[in-house]
């Protein structure tokens, strides 16, 4: 086989070119988000389970994990995540329960806070997963794919708010080395995957309008007429806004008539599982696309100096030879 | 004793700088796995560091700039030399067997060239693994700086690709460091991989068409 030296070169920046231009560009921060007014919400009091909770626990329940007992620990640690027993559970995220009511008090204010995924717009868990296993829809939601999760958590690590939570003894590592590598299935809010890709709501802000009316404590739409009203909100009533520029931007966006310092305080202050931050850097953002702007320079200036090294190298060589032929 | 040229300057440090980041790849990325914590690496002195994602993250890009840019060096640089001498020829998978069955005393080796027929089908192996790794990592590097938006399913199957020829790259290492070492016959070469030389008796013997070119 012969390729000449322009060939070779043709071929290679067609190869480069393809892998830089030739996909299909989606919304990078996707079609929809959530406006969650804090001021609307009062943990549904009189209720046994909030609406919201009642209404995701009830639509997503096909999809909880039944684990196989027994479950092998996490070799060669002693440990395992089984949260099967605690299925009832509904203060906290668990793999059987994807959004709940955090409570706070501040300044003899009770102060309830609906919380689950936040549906980042550039999200840690799915540029991290090393499986692929999580990924970013066009509609702004990450979803995790049960079927190839490893349940490493490593999404839950590189997440601010520590949202994915894990079901051992479920899921594609037992079909490999379960006693030596995965853990299970991560589970979280996909904002109902299905529902919005039809263009309905998700299960959570359809059950709360039916107690709260029409301006609920949530609001979901368009990307842009969501971030319009809420900073609407800020400006007209003075409130609060979380979400906008945390973690790069999100498209779940808070409103609190508290500033968010004092209830990141407040969920400090008791200890919370889950806490709201208000300083969250993105760290793909800061930490790697400035190295990762280096590696591709770098690469592109290796490209030029082979080329030139190689056509200094020939021509020296030709020379050599001339002088031999003298 | 005679000795002959074999590695280039150029070559020596293409080989070495693909190595060495290439280790410290294949450390940090088997650390992006969630694996360090559970067994217990991250309380190694020393090794605290790779408990945080983030950090072993950086740390495997900035060893891939060393990477990248070697490989891309090493297409571009030989390529347009046309030094396609490590590319396999007809018969090179039966000559392997010989080359391979040599090593450990039976029979005798065919006459090679430059390099040994075996030598030409792992350095496609290895090309195919550090090529996939190097583009599937370029296109990784390009959607978290979302230069290019990737559908969901494209960005999943570019992820597992770089996972599992990981996986492969780890074999590929196995297997290059060990017949290297294990086999006595090609100790030469990895003296020359230090010096760029070898003992013109080595190159007369084993590489009996190379040494003929080289004497003319």
């Amino acid at each position: 086989m012969k390729i000449s030296r322009r060939n070779f070169f043709i071929l290679a920046s067609t190869i480069s070119a393809s892998f830089l231009f030739g996909n299909k560009v989606e919304a990078v921060e996707g079609k929809y988000a959530t406006l969650v007014d804090l001021t609307k919400c009062d943990g549904c009091k009189g209720e046994s389970v909030p609406l919201c909770v009642k209404a995701c626990r009830d639509y997503n329940a096909n999809r909880f994990p039944n684990p196989e007992k027994p479950i092998l620990p996490y070799w060669p640690r002693k440990t395992y995540e089984d949260w099967s027993d605690k299925r009832d559970k509904i203060d906290t995220l668990t793999p059987y329960n994807w959004i709940f009511v955090q409570k706070v008090n501040i300044q003899g204010k009770e102060i309830f806070i609906p919380r689950r995924c936040m549906h980042c717009d550039n999200p840690p868990c799915v540029r991290e997963c090393p499986f692929g296993a999580l990924t970013k829809q066009p509609e702004g939601n990450s979803v995790i794919n049960d079927k190839i999760c490893f349940g490493g958590a490593k999404c839950r690590d590189v997440c601010p708010w520590h949202i994915p939570q894990r079901q051992a003894g479920v899921g594609i590592y037992l079909q490999i080395l379960p006693k030596y590598a995965g853990g299970g299935v991560m589970y979280k809010c996909d904002l109902c995957k299905d529902k919005i890709r039809k263009g309905e709501e998700p299960a959570c802000v359809t059950a709360c309008r039916s107690r709260s009316g029409k301006e609920g404590v949530f609001t979901f739409g368009i990307r842009d007429e969501i971030y319009a009203l809420a900073y609407k909100k800020v400006r007209e009533e003075g409130l609060f806004i979380y979400g906008d520029k945390q973690n790069g931007g999100t498209s779940t966006l808070y409103l609190s008539a508290v500033s968010f310092e004092l209830i990141s305080k407040a969920l400090q202050d008791k200890k919370e599982r889950f806490l709201m931050p208000v300083h969250v850097e993105n760290k793909i953002i800061s930490k790697f696309n400035p190295i990762g702007k280096i590696v591709l320079a770098s690469g592109a200036i290796s490209m030029i100096g082979a080329t030139l090294a190689a056509f200094l190298s020939k021509k020296e060589k030709k020379e050599a030879c001339e002088d031999e032929k003298d | 004793m005679k000795k002959i040229k074999r590695h280039s300057l150029i070559e020596r440090i293409e080989h070495w700088s693909i190595a060495v980041s290439g280790i410290i790849l294949l450390f940090t990325g088997l650390g992006c796995l969630p694996l360090y914590k559970r067994y217990y690496i991250t309380e190694i002195p020393g090794f605290g560091w790779t408990a945080d994602f983030y950090t072993v993250t950086l740390v495997h890009y900035v060893a891939s700039i060393i990477f990248v840019s070697a490989v891309i060096f090493h297409i571009f640089y030989h390529g347009l030399r046309k030094e396609f001498g490590l590319l396999p020829r007809r018969g090179d998978i039966k000559n392997s067997f010989k080359v391979i069955l040599a090593m450990i005393g039976i029979g005798k080796e065919p006459p090679s060239d430059k390099y040994l027929p075996e030598q030409r089908i792992a350095y496609v192996g290895i090309g195919l693994v550090v090529l996939t790794l190097t583009v599937t990592g370029i296109i990784k590097v390009l959607k978290n700086l979302e230069w290019i938006i990737l559908s969901p399913q494209a960005e999943s199957i570019n992820t597992i690709i770089h996972t599992l020829t990981g996986f492969l790259f780890i074999f590929v290492l196995i297997f290059h460091v060990g017949v290297v070492l294990l086999f006595k016959s090609n100790w030469p070469l990895l003296k020359s991989m230090f010096t760029g030389y070898v003992d013109e008796e080595y190159a007369k013997h084993r590489h009996s068409l190379w040494y003929r070119k080289y004497k003319n």
